[in-house]
């Protein structure tokens, strides 16, 4: 029998949960998954594992590699060991205590000089009739004295009747039990929407004792792999390296897979039953001991699988072993791809044995236990290479039950769409200058030598500039992947992000080539490879886009930054294009002709979206969800207009109003909540909420300080109004204003509180910024002067019931 | 029975004045009311926790209204209905105003919450880029990051990179982040660059002075005892019954609204009630309206009538001969140019006690000490004492006030003010 491959986590298995065992009841999944299981196929694959099972036998008699990773563990390095180690029993369960991580990795690590050299690696891999991929789920053998192979049937069978047979089957989303939908009582016709629970699970929900059939005589129950899977007796785990080794064995890398019970909290109420998580272990194991496919899905995925058959599951989380944490897997969205792309290198490069010392080292130590922390290399986090290292850690403990169970609201999800973070499926009103963007940059990328290109966007905040060009981007990425297009790279660098222009070399240096140096070094580099095109490898002769975001920032005094980094583009062996984005137009003719001449040629606006437009953005990302009234859109879309055509204001506005529309909604009691969902169900958003939102963005509070301010502070404000309008000069000094306030004091029998408390009040307004005012030392010689128009003031306080007398005065 | 009360008094003034300084317990009754800041600003936050999403939200009112307690309160109670859920950083614009600073600062919170080790070389760039990963991080463990900037206005200064890195990090759907600033100044949003301003989503929180009905039960609420007090009962009854009738009374309320009048904030509010229940009888042990006028009195001080009142004759000299150069519209003094005016007034009226320019001198330099007279320039150190010029920092009136209530004033000094101001 194969070698049992395990993980060195065992220790946190915490005996075998049953599967009898009542769990709570699954919470509201995510996805309401009902797969009618079809029982054709399950035939041919049923034999697979009697086949393999002989192969196995024949691989067998071929001596060692069976029995290496053993060996390797006890005796340490060596791979051709003796066969005594065949002695080991294969019927018992691997000891775990002998099992771990860090002490077999780094034996592994030993091994990796001496076998690269003949070990051959591959992306697929055919054995045993089975094609494994890199990135393929798999079926990893646990145990040995688990039930032989012989009986893993590929289709289950009904719990009723103890058959498979060919007629539809359902699945209970409990128990995860296969019911014939004939043999069900009463028999349903055909597979119904929604969660469906068999009829022991609900039974046995209400607290009833139910005896499930059992099967007839002679014939037991099979389990299936999945739920050997589901109860511990088996292991999924992800290939992530498929390799041969010298001596003709195969070798997998795997990334193994948890139930929720073996992690440190076990099971949640909100775990589905068909969950895993991803964990963050890595072992190497022979490929025969990996059994079958299973495929493991994200939330999206698995809501729509429906033809995979019984081995589904669904994977949200990664789990740290160490840690005992969690965190979400990282949504693979095709909007971030080059991030994730870098993801995906940085991965293989520490996965991989081959890779570089350092990078071992540290999975060697990051795989030890706490106790050799402090031996570890000290790496600060917030360092450049720490920042790899760190942040593992960073995870959460228990997943919280509100992420997994609670169903969104209409309201929610608009205001999840109107989430600036939340990319629009398309870029409404903005086709044109995305045509142009994209001729621009084919043009420059298939010529031959693409000479000065630059192209320079203008346009005020919030018009979608650098949204337009990423989406440019994304466009020609795809057209590159399909061939249609010659590959260039993309430098991407935003001028606010950079703490002094010069830091721009090292940033574009560091992203061309991955190499971190100082600016100068970068500099000289960056003009030999540019001005004198010396290029190193294969890939530099790509044509470079580099995209400068807040192009404004690189302005220095002498503007040497700008000069260099436009100049390069003329010149004959660089093949890079500049993209510059700012907000000002006139930015090139500010600058020095030298710079304008190369950037100022070719220009593209992006003016302000009028009201038409914002509308079309807003309900563009609000399609399918009905929570606005049409004119509640209409008029946010038109004040921003008016104002500054933002379209980020423009969200923002539409959000505001969506949670002050959720607000008042969750304020309500209960019942009249109920109600409102039963006579209408949709809680529209009206007009009022746009302009209560509108009213806290654009309106300034202080009309609303002046109202509640205090008495004296009041009288203060009248009196310097008064006074500004008697003299037509709106600076003041304290002293005049000192003598102002007593006056209309006396006048209207009010006491007059003295001059250093009057002063006080000044001080506080000054705070407030609700008047202007020297610093206080000058006292009756400090000038003074209001921040506001005195209209404001006169508006506030005409009509103040606490002190009438000061509508006179205004 | 005498000691008794006496103990029961001490402890009385101990649980007020532990109360006083307890802002949870002043603003507790906030969590209640559904449209209070209180409210609105949890609900926000803890959205952005439940829904994974990004805010940032301005708290703006005047100093003194309560906003960091509120922001503190809140902040406590989500911590404890989200355990784990939540990692704050702080910053204070005093303190971090300075970009690369404020990025450092924040990566050393990030660590220390964490658990990660945290370089004190590392330049603002990794800094910056450690941020964006950790948000990344955090938002994919279901954690939600919490900038608290205080003194909001002062991180606006220079190129506002911190505000841009921290907007812009914002904008990626992974993270989940709410950037709360803090100010006193209410035009704070306008300070904000465009670029910054545009990524910031203006919802703004206003906190004003509450008003003098809510000032008068916050004030019974504090200085109630409970009945579950542990002392003779009929202490808390006695206490509590004669607080009532100090509540009702008149000149309470007119004591409370000439408080409430020059600042109408809770914290006015407490250092006043704080300097009542000082000033508590240990004797009798209950609170009286005097407690109460007095701590008014001593809460609004009149400093430079109280320096007048303090200055020697010869100092007053000096004013009132600054003060008739001013009436004469020479508008530039010096020393010499007082004292010449000095001499004058002493030949003019053949008093006796004129003093020598030493002793003139010593008076000039104690009047610049206590701010009633000020340098006009600071800039020209080179010149002596004597040739700088001056400005006079009172003003006749407060002159003649204070010169009125000099217990042993010169007749001469009310005469030349009084003579030269109404002439």
């Amino acid at each position: 029998m194969a070698e049992t491959p395990c993980k060195s986590k065992l220790k946190s298995l915490r005996g075998k949960p049953s599967p009898s065992t009542p769990v709570p009841a699954t919470p509201q999944p995510l996805t309401p998954r009902r797969s009618p299981r079809l029982a054709s196929g399950g035939s041919i694959q049923q034999q697979t594992p009697q086949k393999r099972d002989a192969e196995a036998d024949g691989s067998d008699r071929c001596g060692t590699p069976r029995s290496a990773k053993k060996s390797r563990r006890s005796i340490g390095g060596a791979f051709d060991s003796s066969p005594g180690n065949c002695a080991f029993s294969p019927g018992s369960p691997d000891p775990p205590e002998s099992r771990r991580g860090g002490r077999r990795k780094a034996e592994e690590r030993h091994n990796v000089p001496r076998a690269t050299k003949k070990r051959v690696y591959y992306k697929k891999v055919v054995y045993d009739d089975g094609q494994f991929e890199v990135g393929d789920d798999v079926y990893v053998r646990r145990r040995e004295d688990a039930e032989s192979d012989a009986d893993d049937p590929e289709v289950e069978d009904c719990r009723i009747c103890f058959n498979s047979g060919k007629s539809i089957m359902i699945e209970c989303d409990d128990c995860l039990g296969g019911f014939h939908l004939k043999c069900l009582n009463p028999p349903l016709k055909e597979v119904p929407e929604g969660d469906w629970i068999c009829t022991f699970c609900e039974a046995r929900k209400l607290g009833k004792i139910v005896v499930p059939p059992k099967p007839p005589e002679g014939k037991r129950i099979r389990r299936t792999f999945k739920e050997k899977l589901l109860s511990s007796d088996l292991w999924a785990a992800r290939i992530e390296g498929l390799w041969k080794e010298p001596d003709g064995s195969y070798w997998a890398k795997v990334r193994w897979y948890m139930i929720p019970e073996e992690t440190a909290v076990g099971r949640q109420p909100h775990n589905l039953r068909r969950e895993l998580y991803c964990t963050t272990e890595m072992d190497t194991v022979e490929l025969e001991s990996v059994l079958r496919h299973c495929y493991v899905m994200n939330p999206k995925e698995f809501v729509k699988a429906d033809n995979e058959g019984d081995d589904v599951f669904l994977c949200e989380y990664e789990y740290d072993v160490q840690w005992h944490s969690f965190k979400r897997l990282a949504e693979i969205d095709g909007y971030d791809n080059d991030e994730d792309d870098t993801d995906e290198e940085w991965k293989f490069s520490k996965d991989d044995d081959d890779s570089t010392d350092g990078d071992s080292e540290y999975e060697k130590e990051s795989s030890r236990g706490p106790a050799y922390k402090h031996q570890m290399r000290q790496v600060a986090a917030n360092s450049c290479k720490g920042r790899i290292f760190g942040l593992q850690k960073v995870g959460i403990k228990k997943i919280p039950e509100h992420v997994r169970c609670h169903k969104q609201t209409e309201l929610e999800k608009a205001k999840t769409m109107l989430l600036l973070a939340t990319l629009p499926k398309s870029l409404p009103c903005r086709t044109k200058e995305m045509e142009e963007i994209t001729i621009f940059i084919k043009n420059a990328i298939s010529e031959e030598n693409c000479l000065g290109r630059c192209l320079y966007i203008h346009g005020v905040p919030g018009t979608g500039k650098t949204m337009t060009v990423h989406t440019v981007m994304r466009n020609l990425r795809s057209e590159v992947d399909s061939g249609l297009l010659g590959p260039y790279c993309l430098v991407e660098i935003n001028g606010l992000k950079l703490s002094t222009p010069e830091t721009i070399y090292r940033a574009i240096y560091e992203a061309l080539t991955g190499h971190r140096v100082g600016w100068r070094k970068a500099l000289h580099l960056l003009n030999e490879r540019f001005c004198e095109g010396k290029t190193v490898g294969k890939e530099d002769r790509r044509p470079c886009v580099l995209l400068i975001d807040e192009l404004d920032l690189l302005v220095t005094r002498n503007q040497s930054v700008l000069y260099n980094i436009l100049d390069w583009p003329t010149k004959l062996h660089s093949r890079l294009i500049v993209i510059g984005i700012a907000n000002t137009m006139d930015l090139p003719d500010k600058l020095l002709p030298r710079i304008s001449s190369r950037m100022g040629i070719q220009r593209l606006c992006f003016g302000p979206y009028n009201y038409q437009q914002l509308q079309e953005i807003i309900s563009c990302r609000l399609r399918g969800v009905n929570v606005f009234e049409e004119q509640a859109v209409e008029f946010a879309s038109r004040k921003v207009a008016a104002i500054s055509g933002d379209a980020r204001r423009a969200l923002e506005i539409c959000r505001r109003a969506a949670e002050l529309a959720d607000y008042r909604q969750k304020q309500l009691p209960q019942s009249m909540v109920e109600s409102l969902h039963l006579n209408d169900r949709n809680f529209l958003i009206g007009i009022n909420d746009v302009e209560a939102a509108i009213q806290e963005m654009f309106q300034a509070p202080h009309i609303q300080v002046i109202k509640s301010c205090p008495r004296l502070s009041k009288i203060f404000m009248v009196a310097m109004v008064h006074e500004v309008y008697r003299t037509g000069i709106c600076e003041i000094t304290f002293e005049k204003l000192a003598a102002a306030a007593s006056r209309l004091c006396a006048s209207n029998g009010e006491e007059f509180p003295g001059w250093d408390i009057l002063f006080k009040v000044g001080c506080k307004l000054g705070e407030c910024r609700i008047i202007l005012c020297e610093e206080g030392g000058k006292h009756r010689l400090q000038k003074m002067q209001l921040n506001f128009p005195s209209d404001d003031v006169a508006f506030a306080l005409k009509d103040c019931p606490e002190i009438p007398w000061l509508a006179k005065y205004l | 029975m005498v000691e008794k009360k006496a103990a029961a008094a001490a402890e009385a003034s101990v649980l007020l004045r532990r109360r006083l300084c307890d802002s949870a317990f002043i603003f507790a009754p906030l969590r209640s009311s559904p449209d209070g800041n209180y409210s609105k600003l949890k609900f926000l936050i803890s959205n952005s926790i439940t829904e994974a999403c990004n805010n940032s939200v301005l708290i703006l009112g005047p100093r003194g209204s309560g906003k960091n307690a509120v922001l503190e309160l809140v902040l406590e109670d989500l911590r404890g209905e989200y355990q784990d859920m939540i990692s704050v950083v702080r910053l204070n614009g005093l303190l971090h105003g300075d970009d690369n600073y404020g990025m450092k600062e924040i990566a050393r919170q990030l660590c220390l919450e964490h658990g990660l080790l945290f370089s004190k070389i590392a330049s603002s760039d990794d800094n910056s880029r450690f941020l964006i990963d950790m948000l990344r991080e955090c938002g994919l463990a279901h954690k939600t990051v919490i900038f608290v900037l205080d003194e909001f206005d002062l991180f606006t200064q220079g190129k506002q990179r911190l505000l841009y890195g921290l907007l812009d990090a914002m904008q990626s759907l992974v993270s989940q982040s709410v950037v709360i600033g803090v100010s006193c100044r209410l035009d704070a949003d306008q300070l904000l660059e465009k670029r910054v301003r545009s990524r910031f989503s203006h919802r703004k929180l206003l906190f004003v002075p509450p008003s003098v009905e809510d000032l008068q039960r916050l004030v019974e609420r504090i200085l109630y005892l409970p009945a579950d007090f542990s002392s003779p009962c009929d202490f808390v009854t006695e206490f509590n019954s004669k607080l009532g009738k100090i509540f009702v009374d008149k000149k309470f309320k007119d004591v409370l609204g000439s408080v409430s009048n020059v600042d109408g904030s809770i914290s006015n509010l407490l250092r006043f009630l704080f300097r009542v229940v000082s000033s508590l009888d240990l004797e009798s042990g209950l609170l009286s309206l005097d407690n109460f006028k007095t701590a008014s009195l001593s809460i609004h001080r009149h400093p430079k009538m109280e320096n007048i009142r303090n200055a020697s004759i010869l100092e007053l000299y000096l004013l009132v001969c600054m003060h008739r150069l001013e009436v004469k519209e020479q508008n530039s003094y010096n020393f010499n140019s007082i004292m010449k005016e000095y001499k004058a007034i002493h030949d003019a009226y053949k008093s006796s006690d004129c003093r020598g320019g030493n002793a003139c001198l010593r008076a000039f330099e104690h009047l610049l000490e206590r701010e009633l007279i000020s340098f006009t320039d600071t800039r020209r150190g080179g010149l002596s004492i004597e040739y700088r010029p001056v400005k006079l920092l009172v003003s006749p009136h407060e002159l003649h006030q204070g010169l009125k209530s000099y217990p042993s004033c010169p007749v001469i000094l009310q005469k030349l003010l009084n003579h030269e101001t109404y002439k």
